[in-house]
């Protein structure tokens, strides 16, 4: 398997919620990274308010 | 006679830390890799480099694949931990992408699979479906409408080979070739002055 054929593996591991045990059980504590991390990432984002450019702001 | 190759045994004598990734890598630990990775993406000259990359529609796995090499190259981490944070930063990618409109493919897809239909489990599973009964109506109006035979003449069609492909006779054959030999003493009877 060469370099790309394996990172493909990962994603697509990654993607299914799939996060190798072996990197579970060296971590002491617990993972940061996760797919639950960046699900949650997705969601504060769409729901994060738009930023009003300057000029939409108006002048009081 | 090659002179210039190396000499045997120079490999145990070589330095094999001329190279980042010959040493011992910066970064060790998962979480620390991908937080530097992320932040690494989130510098604008990054994130411009790997948004024009989607837009030329290059996948997200050669995106990541690219930054990991960068990183491996310059040592900050090992190929197995590269291997390890392919996902995550993909994941990333993917949320910035979507945030910012940027149409992409992750790259993973499998667009080659079989799609499976019904009758592809059946004939996988070696199911055989027999034809269903011709009801009482059907077999009626087929009796109405008596044998179905095609006659020879609605077969031939315009172009089609003449059914009797018998050879012409010899003399005919000669004829058409043009070579009847013809009495000239006959053309002149024929034509008085």
């Amino acid at each position: 398997m060469d370099f790309n054929k394996a990172i493909k593996q990962s994603i697509s591991n990654f993607l299914e919620g799939r996060v190798p045990k072996a990197l579970m059980e060296l971590k002491e504590g617990e993972l940061i990274y996760t797919p639950e991390y960046f699900d949650a990432l997705e969601e504060d984002l769409k729901n994060e308010p738009e930023v009003k450019k300057e000029d939409d702001i108006d002048e009081v | 006679m090659k002179f210039e190759g190396p000499i045997p045994g120079e490999n145990y004598l070589t330095d094999t830390k001329n190279y980042p990734w010959h040493r011992p890598p910066d970064l060790v630990d998962y979480d620390e890799a991908v937080s530097y990775m992320l932040d690494k993406i989130d510098e604008p000259e990054q994130i411009e480099l790997v948004f024009a990359m989607l837009q030329i529609e290059a996948h997200v796995a050669t995106v990541v694949s690219t930054l990991l090499l960068q990183g491996i190259s310059k040592g900050k981490f090992s190929i197995d931990l590269a291997m390890l944070m392919a996902g995550p930063l993909a994941r990333y990618i993917e949320i910035k992408a979507n945030n910012s409109g940027v149409k992409h493919k992750m790259g993973v897809e499998k667009d080659d699979r079989m799609v499976l239909t019904p009758t592809l489990l059946k004939a996988a599973l070696g199911i055989v479906e027999q034809p269903e009964e011709e009801s009482e109506e059907i077999k009626s109006l087929r009796e109405e409408a008596g044998p179905n035979e095609i006659t020879q003449e609605q077969m031939m069609g315009l172009m089609s080979m003449p059914q009797n492909t018998g050879a012409a006779p010899a003399a005919e054959q000669a004829e058409m070739l043009g070579q009847v030999e013809e009495d000239p003493e006959e053309e002149l009877e024929e034509e008085p002055v």
